[in-house]
């Protein structure tokens, strides 16, 4: 690069640039957003974001939901303090018993796949990963050369 | 006059600045009329402070800029990458080239306005990579640095990028540069 016309280049670029004009709007523009501002204020406020809330209601929400957490919490702590609720989960644990079993017969189809991946060996698998790349590679190739096709086909009919 | 009223001249005054500035990065007028609502919706929300603010042109120019920039990072894997191949396409045929001289007795015979609409052209038609940062840099008038933090790329392609947009100007516009 030859710094000095470098510099020359920007200059003159930015003489060009900062000589355009502001483009006009268009028309619909001003109606557009007086539209959507009409529409979104016939929203009730209970339809709104929180952050367009009146900010006595985001306040007044705000205390509601620290209130409930708090009591959530609250209630959870005094329910793991009770004798009835360490029966409830053993209950609880026999009544899911049923997805231990679902649960060992994935663990053992898990284990069969494994298997048979050790069994076919790596070059099996590194074909496979091969086959897997080089139908990633057509994909994108044959995607370049429609986009160029397209593009020359686009420029054709510009003309 | 009601707020709506004062919003709609207030729109009125910064509509163009606001649709410009999409309209420089995006190269798309439905885009940039979409950001440009998306601006003014925002204004509109803080209009109680912006209204008599002395700095509410560039609060604008910025929220347009960075609308502008986020919707354009929504799709930027798709252009950058496909932006690469434009580039070498028009380099190839130069089918690009707009016909404009521009020696000093020549320039005097065309119109400012003409002139200026041919600029305007061959800006829009540069490839996303280059006319994003090249507005920024000359027209928003940002720094490399800033323009790389913006667009989550490096420095040297910031000013790789700049570099190759003002070629292709050059050559699109027939730029002949003056002897230092």
């Amino acid at each position: 690069m030859n710094p000095d016309y470098d510099k020359r280049l920007e200059a003159e670029i930015s003489r060009e640039l900062k000589a355009l004009p502001e483009l006009a709007a268009p028309a619909t523009l001003v109606n557009r957003v007086m539209t959507t501002i009409e529409q979104r204020a016939r929203v009730p406020w209970y339809r709104r974001s929180w952050q367009m809330w009146p900010v006595a209601l985001q306040a007044a929400a705000l205390v509601v939901l620290l209130a409930l957490f708090g009591g959530l919490c609250l209630a959870g702590w005094e329910l793991s303090q009770a004798r009835a609720t360490t029966l409830a989960l053993y209950k609880a644990g026999e009544w899911f018993s049923g997805l231990g079993v679902i649960i060992n017969t994935f663990g053992v189809l898990a284990n069969a796949v494994l298997l048979a991946v050790e069994k076919l060996g790596t070059g099996f698998i590194v074909a496979c990963l091969v086959a897997v790349a080089l139908g990633y590679a057509l994909c994108v190739g044959l995607g370049t050369v429609y986009f160029r096709l397209a593009l020359a086909k686009q420029r054709e009919l510009n003309l | 006059m009601t707020n709506a009223q004062q919003f709609e001249t207030f729109m009125r005054n910064y509509q163009n600045m606001v649709f410009s500035t999409a309209m420089r990065l995006l190269a798309n007028q439905t885009e940039a009329e979409d950001v440009a609502q998306e601006v003014f919706l925002k204004a509109f929300e803080r209009f109680d402070q912006l209204h008599d603010s002395p700095t509410v042109g560039g609060w604008l120019k910025t929220v347009a800029t960075n609308l502008s920039l986020n919707h354009l990072s929504r799709y930027r894997s798709r252009w950058s990458f496909f932006s690469e191949l434009s580039v070498s396409n028009l380099e190839e045929t130069g089918e690009n080239e707009l016909e404009f001289p521009a020696s000093e007795s020549v320039e005097e015979e065309l119109d400012k306005l003409e002139r200026r609409a041919l600029v305007g052209q061959a800006l829009q038609k540069l490839p996303a990579a280059q006319r994003v940062p090249l507005v920024l840099y000359h027209l928003e008038g940002l720094a490399y640095e800033e323009i790389a933090e913006k667009l989550g790329v490096s420095l040297g392609k910031v000013k790789t990028d700049i570099f190759r947009g003002r070629e292709a100007l050059r050559k699109n516009l027939k730029l002949k540069l003056e002897a230092a």
